[in-house]
């Protein structure tokens, strides 16, 4: 019996939709993956397994990375209602970093640290103070003007610029010039198992996280006010989200320092693709991301081995990206205001 | 089978977003379920701040509200959307869902982990459409939509909450004449035939006193008058809540009269 009311609700999202779109991105990240192990200037023959072992580490801090950032940037955009927020522009990375960097300055003045405070706990703390600074400065009365949330993100970064400046000047050169380097954003080979086993825990924990926020942010787009009478804790939410978002990129930022912009232009893109549904988005999101920045990291090694240059920061690469995508994003939005 | 009588009491209610400058000064409220209620009032004269309060958005300085005899500040926010649905003024949705996802983000409360829709869903969905004639538009997008398309959406979205207080703010100040009374006609069927306490917030005297069952008139933040529209709508009180002379145009037959401002 064809019921016609029921052809009206085909099409909506459902647990075997999901889990089909997950193993299939799931597949193709894993060829990703394998395909770009291979790519590079020694021929496959002359590749050794130390050297093909080494690449595959590298590719998946690369995918780690990618993954999170790209899910930190779909829950901040759909818990912010602004398709210009993620981690980068907002200052969470730089807050990270300054984390990252302050833990290095004091290992150099006082000696090492203990355990607990090491790199990863700062980081952590730095892009959570930054989390908390920019909401505070920009929301009034649980209330977010989306201008003055970019702008206080602005401010924040620059702020945490300033900050690394002034560390820079009170610890020794050596120092610093390892750091200059991992501030562009850039994969190395050299990730312990420890570090790496850490960063994707937290990272998977965290989308987890998110993914069963997914129908919560759907619901937010029609205001606090309906979100909340639908059962949505929206106070709760953003605290949990700005908490999670803080670990997530506190993890992408240890592996691989201030990768900026993927977290915008990844879940854009998949959400032009596979439509709003922040359920559907965060899976679509986390695996497309580590596609995208294992695809980019490879892109910037094969460039650095022909160049011989060494390796290029994969930052540099995706900011160049980056730079010109979110002008045209806020573009089209002035544009959309204005009519 | 008769079902359970729902009631949403508000008792001396006081709310004031800054001290001393009181919005709601001892406001009593009744919405009893199968009753359709309108809220009427100036701008200003605390209505949407009542409504908000009601929702559970405001949490009020003085005095209680109860939904069937219990603190709404003691139910969890789910366990409160199960319980009570909300329609705003202004249908937006940041996000481009087709109106079934949207209609369907009303089952938030009642859905398991991920709020994915199980079979039970989609069939309230499915009755909630058909209740507002939004099934034709299931698969366009609210930007897609007139305004008196995209608020019956909003309404089947409520519906979908399966609650047994529904709080409309202003739901048609922005539609034509045809919408207005469609809307009205919705709501007075929601309470009458689906046994909801229908709670609307409205600038149209005219539809309200002629839909509704109870009429809430409000100035300066205290109640004026309440009960039938037929014990409400008097010139004198009228008079004082809105400040303006008002005249009542008798109608033939059992029509209420017609209230004209001079």
């Amino acid at each position: 019996m064809s019921d016609p009311a029921s052809d009206n609700l085909r099409g909506t999202l459902s647990a075997k939709k999901l889990v089909l779109t997950g193993a299939v991105l799931l597949l193709a990240t894993v060829a990703v993956l394998g395909a770009c192990s291979l790519v590079g200037v020694i021929s496959l023959g002359d590749l050794t397994p130390l050297v093909w072992k080494t690449r595959l580490v590298r590719l998946t801090v690369a995918g780690v990375v990618g993954a999170a950032l790209a899910t930190a940037g779909m829950a901040l955009q759909g818990l912010l209602r602004n398709p210009l927020a993620e981690p980068y522009i907002l200052g969470i990375s730089s807050g990270a970093g300054v984390g990252v960097l302050f833990g290095l300055a004091m290992a150099d003045w006082w000696g090492a640290l203990p355990k607990w405070l090491s790199g990863p706990t700062l980081a952590l703390a730095g892009a959570a103070v930054t989390c908390g600074a920019v909401y505070g400065i920009a929301q009034r009365r649980g209330r977010l003007d989306p201008y003055v949330l970019l702008l206080s993100g602005v401010i924040v970064n620059a702020f945490n610029g300033a900050v690394m400046l002034s560390i820079y000047l009170f610890v020794k050169p050596y120092v610093v010039s390892g750091f200059m380097v991992w501030a562009m954003g850039n994969l190395t080979d050299n990730v312990s198992a420890g570090m790496l086993l850490t960063a994707g825990a937290c990272v998977l924990a965290g989308w987890a996280v998110l993914l069963a926020r997914g129908a919560a942010f759907n619901t937010l787009g029609l205001g606090d006010e309906v979100a909340a009478t639908s059962g949505v804790p929206v106070h709760w939410l953003r605290v949990e989200t700005f908490l999670v978002v803080s670990l997530m990129t506190a993890a992408a930022v240890t592996l691989a320092g201030p990768v900026g912009f993927v977290g915008l232009i990844v879940p854009h893109v998949c959400r032009l693709v596979v439509g709003p549904d922040h359920r559907r988005l965060a899976v679509v999101s986390a695996l497309v991301g580590a596609m995208f920045l294992m695809i980019a990291d490879t892109l910037c090694r094969v460039v650095g081995e022909l160049l011989n240059a060494g390796d290029l920061p994969v930052g540099v690469l995706t900011a160049l990206c980056g730079g010109p995508f979110f002008i045209a994003l806020l573009r089209g939005r002035l544009k959309e205001h204005r009519r | 089978m008769t079902a359970p009588q729902h009631v949403l009491q508000a008792r001396a209610l006081g709310f004031e977003y800054r001290p001393a400058q009181p919005v709601l000064r001892g406001v009593d409220f009744t919405a009893a379920a199968g009753r359709f209620t309108c809220i009427l009032g100036r701008n200003g004269s605390g209505k949407t701040t009542l409504l908000r309060c009601l929702l559970g958005w405001l949490r009020p300085g003085a005095g209680t509200i109860l939904l069937d005899g219990k603190d709404i500040a003691r139910h969890s926010r789910k366990a409160l959307a199960r319980l009570l649905a909300y329609v705003p003024q202004f249908p937006a949705s940041t996000f481009a869902f087709p109106v079934r996802e949207l209609v369907l983000m009303g089952r938030f409360a009642h859905a398991g982990a991920l709020g994915l829709a199980g079979e039970q869903d989609l069939a309230v969905a499915r009755l909630a459409m058909e209740m507002t004639h939004t099934e034709e538009f299931a698969d366009r997008t609210l930007d897609e939509l007139s305004g008196g398309e995209a608020q019956c959406v909003m309404i089947a979205r409520a519906l979908a909450q399966q609650p047994s207080v529904l709080l409309l703010d202003e739901p048609t100040s922005h539609l034509d004449i045809a919408n207005q009374l469609k809307i009205y006609r919705m709501m007075q069927r929601l309470a009458h035939d689906w046994e909801m306490a229908v709670v609307c917030v409205s600038h149209d005297v005219n539809l309200a006193a002629r839909f509704a069952d109870e009429l809430v008139l409000m100035r300066d933040g205290e109640v004026v008058a309440s009960g039938p529209p037929g014990d409400v709508v008097r010139e004198d009180l009228l008079a004082r809540a809105y400040d303006v002379r008002v005249e009542l145009i008798a109608r033939p037959g059992d029509e209420p009269p017609m209230i004209w401002a001079h």
